[in-house]
């Protein structure tokens, strides 16, 4: 009696989905579907920018924003002067010129404006202790170290002070290569330098 | 037929989709952004955190609802090139030959070549181009200069000088980016109205400045009070139809005063990399000093 209600129940609903299971896509539609496809992967290669971040609407890619930036990307020294104003300005001044006696000037310094840069690189990234004479000037404190920036900010930070026309200094970039090549020189350098031990060093060394 | 475990697949498959593509991706982006140094050499940081009061103006901007009316992005459909010539160089004849023959300028023989320089010689040109006369000019012995004009309906109006981007709104918490146009866009409004006189009048009588104004007024913003012995140096100079009855003067509370604030600190018009745009020239006395010209603030 069960099994006979079972089989009308289970037989009902087959009988009705029977044609709806049967229907096939026409072939059209696949053909349609696969071509809109292609054209959205062809719309989204074309107008996607690939998610960088970088690409916002009038531009297709990054190569094309970057088309468009005559100067040919950021200015070293440009991007030295923002790492100077949260880095340095607490001692040698938003003007370069320190505080007598105390924090010795880099506008027109000599240890600054050495045509080889290496005596300086040493100074930022060890930092610097005990007496030294700048412009005629004694004087006499201690610079911290600050290997802690990258090798980058090293490089724009010495870049924008040493081609500081307003500050009267007109010596060479420095990129980020001899930063790390310096880096790893004066890794094992004992604490600070001192004036006398900078001397004592050739600046292209 | 069961199809319960099909359509639950099915739907959350679309809504991690949504979830990948709307939250996800753009973290992914733009969710690590930071301070960053512009392209053009002016070594400052952009964007800079809004001043305190100005912080405190977002909230009354946010409290009274000024996003339902104001957009604060910009718009653009493209960048034009525009080509300067600043120097003629010792070869002036060849240099009018390739003007004649390269760009629509006539009057470019003897001294009509040399006169207002810089000038513009190419407007509205793509990179291309521009990059092709610049490579026949140099070849010339003479020197030019691209400018980078952005295009778009909200730049011709005025509303800013590039397309925003996320950096524009770095600092604010939440971002008023607004969706509907009633009236004007302010991504730029600070640069391009900065007084603050104007908008405290125009926020008392938006139609004492502007006269088809659908602005309402916010007049809880002010107060109204008697003059006792000496006006106060705050009180609005309203023009003659706005003007308070003798004896009393309008003067702003603290809450007009921070939203101004904030008007005011909503600058979007720094050239980024990705917004590249050429900022509109220095004034003339100070090109002989690069360096201070270009560390001038944004006006």
């Amino acid at each position: 009696m069960s099994s006979e209600t079972n089989k009308s129940v289970s037989a009902t609903p087959d009988s009705d989905e029977s044609p709806v299971r049967g229907a096939t896509v026409p072939i059209w539609l696949i053909i349609l579907m696969v071509m809109l496809l292609y054209w959205g992967a062809l719309y989204f290669d074309n107008n996607g920018g690939w998610f960088s971040m970088q690409v916002y609407a009038p531009y297709r890619s990054e190569a094309e924003v970057q088309i468009f930036n005559v100067g040919g990307g950021p200015n070293p020294a440009a991007a030295g002067k923002a790492v100077y104003d949260k880095t340095c300005v607490a001692c040698h001044q938003a003007t370069g010129l320190g505080a007598p006696g105390q924090f010795p000037p880099l506008v027109g310094s000599e240890w600054v404006n050495e045509a080889e840069p290496g005596r300086v690189i040493r100074i930022v990234l060890q930092g610097l202790q005990g007496p030294i004479t700048v412009k005629g000037q004694p004087f006499n404190n201690a610079m911290v170290p600050w290997n802690s920036l990258s090798d980058e900010d090293i490089a724009n930070v010495i870049s924008y002070v040493r081609q500081n026309t307003e500050w009267g200094n007109k010596a060479s970039l420095v990129t980020p290569a001899q930063v790390k090549a310096m880096r790893d020189k004066v890794k094992n350098h004992p604490g600070a330098f001192t004036a006398d031990e900078l001397l004592k060093i050739a600046p292209n060394e | 037929m069961n199809y319960g475990p099909l359509i639950f697949l099915a739907s959350f498959f679309a809504l991690s989709a949504s979830w990948f593509g709307f939250v996800l991706t753009p973290q992914i982006q733009l969710g690590r952004q930071q301070q960053q140094t512009n392209t053009v050499n002016t070594a400052e940081l952009y964007p800079q955190s809004r001043p305190g009061e100005a912080r405190q103006g977002l909230e009354i901007y946010r409290a009274n609802g000024c996003a339902a009316c104001h957009s604060q992005q910009v718009g653009q459909t493209g960048t034009a090139v525009d080509v300067l010539l600043t120097e003629i160089g010792a070869n002036s004849v060849a240099v009018a030959d390739t003007l004649k023959a390269h760009t629509k300028l006539t009057n470019v023989s003897g001294p009509g070549l040399a006169a207002g320089l810089p000038k513009t010689i190419l407007t509205g040109a793509t990179m291309s181009e521009a990059n092709q006369l610049t490579a026949r000019l140099k070849t010339d012995g003479a020197k030019t200069e691209l400018r980078l004009v952005p295009l778009g309906p909200d730049i011709a109006r005025g509303w800013g000088l590039r397309h925003s981007v996320a950096a524009d709104f770095l600092f604010d918490s939440p971002v008023m980016l607004g969706s509907q146009r009633v009236g004007p866009d302010l991504a730029n409004v600070g640069a391009r109205l900065s007084d603050a006189n104007w908008h405290l009048a125009h926020l008392y009588a938006p139609r004492s400045v502007i006269k088809d104004s659908p602005m309402p007024s916010y007049r809880f913003l002010f107060e109204k009070r008697k003059i006792k012995q000496q006006p106060s140096s705050d009180a609005l100079q309203l023009s003659k139809d706005f003007v308070p009855p003798a004896g009393f003067e309008i003067v702003p509370k603290p809450e007009a005063k921070v939203l101004v604030a904030y008007l005011q600190s909503l600058h979007a018009n720094a050239p980024l990399f990705e917004a590249p745009l050429t900022p509109p020239r220095a004034p003339a006395a100070s090109t002989n000093n690069p360096a201070a010209a270009t560390n001038a603030p944004a006006k």
